[in-house]
């Protein structure tokens, strides 16, 4: 090989590699792309419930109160039968089969819809108002255009004769789709059209609150102590190893530890955002320390030394000088260990927080999910209307993940001093 | 109740604040002594002293309460004639007498039930009540205490300061106890399993399939049941199937995150670096649950198709679908890193080999990387260990079936899958089931350590090097 | 009359906005050593890393004017900067061996060069690299260690016999001796003296009697501008310009 040829050969090689480089850097981009546009395609319909407009008549004969009844009275009235004769009105049927596929176009939860206009209005009794009533998760499918209507009758979950309701009430202009307040308010349910994050929203804030207030005072005291007073000594050393160790242990091992310490031994309530909030701060402790002591490590001795020198005491010039350089970076560290715990589901999934909760939790004692562990539950089940429930839930996951993101890294670059 | 004894501690102890600093105060004038330390110093030593001892005390108690009624109850009851069989049935029965103590029982609440609820009243009270008059004498005691010091002029400054320091160390002492905790969690339940199956059985065994486990107390099974149960709890297949999917995970993560890794320290302009840096840490900040959804509801499903299309059989949970994206998730821990240990070998080597005439990539590949090797290696094992110890995508996306097997294609489980399964649902306690999910979270955690502590010792060693 | 192997013309090199040499004008003649003398930040360093276009390197680095080798503009865009750096060969003031063994530091540039394809054909190369570079005997029996095990004058010797190792034509020196000890020095010395028998060399240098010892032409920088050149003799006995001579007679930098 002549010089010349050698020379093409090398230079060829180094464009292959830059190559290479900026392939793989395209391809981590792409995936996220991919991710991210996938997810919120199958999301976005969540945010949107399928209603039918419906005659509804609030008929005397069917209800046995009055108008102006009280509020404890209509509660405990059966609005049934008011609700399937309205229902039954929509469309004419033949037979009590064709009855029961008319019914069940709407969803199970259409007579306390009912209810609750009369709660707001008391004296409607006698009147035929148009209400807008929830859809069942099958025709909400349908209308979003996630079922393929080409199928034979047996393999479809919808009738041929739901069908034809179905398009002539879209022909009537019946059927439209409101925003999904369920979708945020109500907690879980086994029926996709009704199930929301309600619970799982506030699970999660519990469980992130009493992880933030456990984890945050006892790792800044921590990693003080470790930067500024420890000795060099045997057992500091042991310390330090420790919260490595930790940091790097699998979430998974921390489960096992809520389960057999938090649960087993102490007996605190399974399922629980205190427990879940416990076992996060466990997890979340060393992700706070690390950041922590390097922001202590960051500041100058002259910072520490002026202060000594005009009579302060060590802990003085620690806490009154020294700590608050390093809170920009503590803050920015454990917002984004934050973060990581807000995502965490394994652990959680150990203590019980895959029980099916209907209700929103009122306390950090009471039952809840959280939102990682519900797009978890969601994705098991086998309906098509939950598909979009979880995709939507991890938009809403990924939104608050990004926020705290930005925020750790906006505190960061603003407030951080630079020691050069 | 514990809330509102906490509040009245708080309150009382920041009141006594004021008082212990004009204390002080008024005894240094009418004694006519200077004072060791300014008055508000005295304040926060008297705080001190009334709201921590009395805090500790209450949090000891509320931790140790339940267990001990719960076995004085227990015992009582079975002197009385009430029949459990085991730990299970007595831990039923347990809740029943709480239940009728509440009043949300709805059972027939016969004699002996109705006389334990009525023993677990009074016990109850008794310690509540015990708690109460403790927590009045800690507090009166350490208030005593600390008004003596005060009267003797102690150098309040450097007491605080003391006791401050006492409750930062024991801040830092957290970490240990959670290791501790750890440890013991895990071996409490471990050795029990062992004591029932065979270590080497465990380890070497080839079956995973511990639903055969049926037999609920441990003690009592027969030679021949554990004959039967011998076979079901062996590990390799599990190591099999987790070393597997992190082999596929690590053939993606490693080419990508490396060559990333290396473009972004050596050729990326400040422009580029700035927009492709943070996109690859929001992959390591996406939440693995949401990988493993996308893996099980489109990827999974997607090489199937693909499978069928050449008329391969393709399961919907291989271990490649499940393999790729675990290995997408580890790319920015390799990319990252490699980042920094690429920037920290020194400028004068690769100064070095340009003015031989070596070409960027002749230097990045023969000089840079093996002077950086360490470093690559050691972000290279904790990639591996993030990898083996991964839950969530390989709970959704990959099998739950312990085969052995080197076909990608198929679905396998993986050591993590099976703590899952094993726990989610009813458990019963002292079955080896339930335990064995534990001697999988002990060999999981020993097995991380050991990873981790080479890639902490290599990457240290490094670093010496260069630093 | 020596043939002039380096001729640079309004030489004019700026990083960013800060200029760093004015208008150098500056012939490099072959075969012999020419010392680059002046106080610190004068801009010696960055005109020899101009030659071998290390500079390059840097990206806010921009130049003007020409430097020429053999007749030939070296930052013509046709001209490949690794066949460049191949002829022209650097040590640097901090000896940089890299972390492979002896061996490898010298056969690392012959083998991407293409110099050597048999394992005898490398070995010849490394021994003779090292025999010029005065350290073949102190390092024969242990080419498998690796080179940062040798002391700070092996070192910097070993960067030398590396350099020459591609059998390049000039040899830039930045500094070489101001990490290492008298000894190591006057070894390093001694061995420049021999070198320049075969490359032209070219040696900044902050010491005044180095420049006197090894070099026959010296040039003089002061705040990026050449303030005079001429015969090493001359230019310390007896210089043109008035800064020279307050420079040699120490009364700054």
């Amino acid at each position: 090989m002549t010089k010349e040829q050698r020379l093409i050969k090398r230079h060829r090689a180094e464009k292959r590699f830059q190559f290479y480089g900026l392939l793989s850097i395209f391809i981590a981009l792409l995936f996220v792309l991919v991710l991210v546009s996938n997810i919120f395609s199958k999301g976005s319909s969540a945010f949107m419930k399928t209603v039918i407009k419906t005659e509804v008549f609030y008929d005397q004969e069917l209800l046995e109160i009055e108008n102006g009844a009280s509020r404890d009275d209509i509660i405990s009235t059966d609005f049934f039968d008011v609700t399937i004769e309205s229902l039954l009105e929509v469309f004419p049927t033949n037979g009590l089969e064709e009855e029961k596929q008319l019914i069940n176009l709407f969803s199970t939860d259409v007579e306390l819809e009912i209810k609750s206009v009369f709660l707001k209005n008391n004296n409607i009794i006698g009147q035929k108002i148009i209400l807008e009533l929830t859809a069942s998760d099958d025709i909400d499918q349908l209308h979003k255009g996630n079922y393929p209507r080409d199928l034979p009758e047996e393999r479809r979950r919808i009738s041929d004769f739901q069908l034809k309701i179905f398009d002539q009430l879209v022909e009537d202009g019946k059927i439209k789709k409101n925003f999904n307040n369920y979708y945020f308010t109500k907690g879980d349910s086994r029926d996709p059209e009704l199930a929301g994050i309600g619970g799982a929203l506030v699970g999660s804030l519990y469980s992130i609150l009493i992880c933030l207030i456990l984890s945050f005072p006892i790792a800044v005291l921590a990693s003080i102590y470790l930067e500024e007073f420890a000795p060099k000594n045997k057992i500091t050393e042991f310390i330090e190893i420790n919260i490595n160790n930790l940091a790097a242990v699998p979430s998974i091992v921390y489960g096992l530890l809520a389960l057999q310490i938090l649960l087993s031994t102490i007996h605190l309530p399974r399922s629980t955002p205190l427990v879940a909030g416990i076992t996060l701060a466990l997890m979340t402790l060393p992700r706070i320390i690390i950041p922590c002591r390097a922001s202590l490590k960051a500041v100058p001795p002259s910072i520490r030394e002026g202060a000594l020198a005009v009579g302060a005491s060590k802990f003085q010039s620690v806490f009154h000088h020294v700590v608050p350089l390093a809170l920009p970076g503590t803050l920015s560290g454990t917002i984004i260990g934050l973060a990581q715990a807000l995502g965490e589901t394994a652990p959680l999934i150990l203590i019980g927080m895959v029980a099916f909760v209907v209700d929103i939790p009122a306390s950090p004692i009471d039952p809840s999910a959280s939102l990682p562990v519900q797009v978890y539950l969601w994705s098991e089940s086998a309906e098509r209307g939950f598909v979009e429930k979880t995709s939507a839930t991890i938009m809403i996951l990924l939104s608050f993940l990004i926020v705290m993101n930005f925020l750790a890294v906006y505190l960061r670059q603003k407030f951080e001093k630079r020691w050069n | 109740m514990n809330l509102a004894l906490i509040f009245l501690i708080t309150i009382f102890s920041f009141s006594l604040f004021f008082y212990g600093r004009s204390k002080s105060k008024s005894l240094s004038i009418e004694n006519n002594y200077k004072l060791n330390a300014l008055p508000k110093f005295y304040g926060y030593y008297l705080v001190l002293w009334c709201s921590l001892p009395s805090l500790v005390f209450l949090l000891v108690w509320t931790l140790f309460e339940p267990t001990i009624i719960k076995s004085i109850i227990l015992k009582i009851a079975a002197d009385q004639g009430v029949v459990m069989q085991d730990q299970n049935a007595a831990n039923l029965i347990y809740e029943k007498i709480k239940a009728v103590y509440l009043g949300t029982y709805f059972g027939d609440v016969d004699i002996l039930l109705k006389e334990s609820s009525l023993s677990y009243a009074k016990f109850k009270n008794i310690f509540t009540n015990s708690k109460i008059v403790l927590i009045f004498v800690i507090v009166i005691s350490s208030i005593i205490y600390a008004l003596k010091k005060i009267k003797s002029n102690n150098k309040a400054r450097d007491d605080v300061e003391i006791i401050l320091k006492g409750l930062l160390f024991i801040s830092s002492l957290i970490a240990i106890l959670t290791t501790l905790g750890i440890i013991f969690s895990l071996l409490f339940e471990s050795i029990k399993f062992f004591s029932v199956i065979n270590i080497f059985d465990y380890l070497f065994g080839t079956n995973w399939s511990p639903q055969r486990a049926f037999v609920r107390d441990a003690s009592s099974i027969t030679a021949a049941e554990y004959e039967d149960l011998k076979d079901a709890f062996g590990f390799v297949p599990l190591i099999a199937g987790t070393a597997f999917i992190a082999f596929i995970a690590m053939l993606v993560a490693v080419p990508v995150g490396l060559f990333s890794g290396i473009y972004m320290a050596e050729y990326a302009t400040k422009k580029i670096r700035k927009v492709s840096k943070p996109i690859i840490e929001i992959l390591a900040g996406i939440p693995t649950v949401v990988y493993g959804f996308f893996a099980a509801l489109t990827v999974g499903p997607f090489f199937r198709q693909i499978g069928e299309n050449f008329g391969l059989t393709v399961s919907s949970e291989s271990a490649l679908a499940a393999g790729l994206i675990m290995g997408i998730m580890i790319i920015p821990y390799i990319s990252s890193l490699s980042d920094d240990v690429i920037n920290s070998v020194p400028q004068s080597l690769r100064d070095g080999s340009y003015a031989i005439g070596a070409t960027k990539s002749e230097t990045i590949k023969k000089v840079v990387i093996p002077a950086a090797l360490p470093g690559i290696i050691g972000s290279i094992l904790l990639a591996v260990s993030r990898a083996i110890g991964e839950t969530m995508i390989v709970v959704m996306a990959a099998g739950l079936a312990a085969n052995l097997t080197i076909n990608p294609l198929d679905s396998t489980t993986t050591i993590t899958t099976q703590i899952v399964m094993i726990l989610i649902g009813d458990q019963e306690f002292d079955s080896p089931k339930t335990q064995s999910a534990f001697a999988l979270g002990l060999t999981l955690f020993i097995a991380t350590l050991i990873l981790n502590y080479i890639a902490l010792r290599v990457v240290k060693k490094y670093r010496e090097k260069y630093d | 009359m020596k043939h002039v192997k380096i001729k640079s013309k309004n030489l004019n090199v700026f990083y960013g906005e800060k200029q760093a040499l004015f208008d150098v004008n500056l012939d490099l003649n072959e075969k012999e050593v020419t010392a680059l003398i002046g106080p610190s930040g004068c801009g010696k360093s960055t005109f020899i890393r101009c030659i071998n276009r290390m500079n390059d390197v840097i990206d806010i680095c921009k130049i003007s004017g020409t430097i020429e080798m053999d007749g030939v503009d070296i930052n013509n865009k046709n001209l490949d900067v690794v066949s460049l750096r191949e002829r022209v060969g650097m040590v640097f003031q901090k000896p940089n061996p890299f972390p492979k063994s002896i061996y490898d530091n010298i056969s690392y540039g012959p083998k991407i060069h293409g110099k050597g394809e048999t394992k005898s054909e490398l070995d010849a190369i490394v021994e003779n690299s090292l025999k010029k570079a005065a350290l073949w005997e102190e390092v024969k029996d242990r080419l498998d260690e690796p080179g940062t095990s040798l002391s700070g004058g092996q070192q910097q010797r070993l960067c030398i016999a590396r350099a020459i190792s591609v059998n390049p034509e000039v040899i830039l020196m930045d500094e070489p001796c101001s990490a290492l000890d008298p000894i190591a020095t006057a070894k390093i010395e001694e061995l420049i003296d021999e070198l320049k028998e075969t490359y032209t060399i070219v040696i900044v240098t902050h010491s005044m009697a180095q420049a006197v010892r090894v070099s026959q032409k010296t040039g003089f920088f002061h705040l990026g501008k050449l303030i005079e050149v001429g015969k090493t003799e001359k230019i310390f006995k007896n210089p043109d310009n008035k800064m020279t001579q307050d420079y040699i007679t120490g009364r700054f930098g």
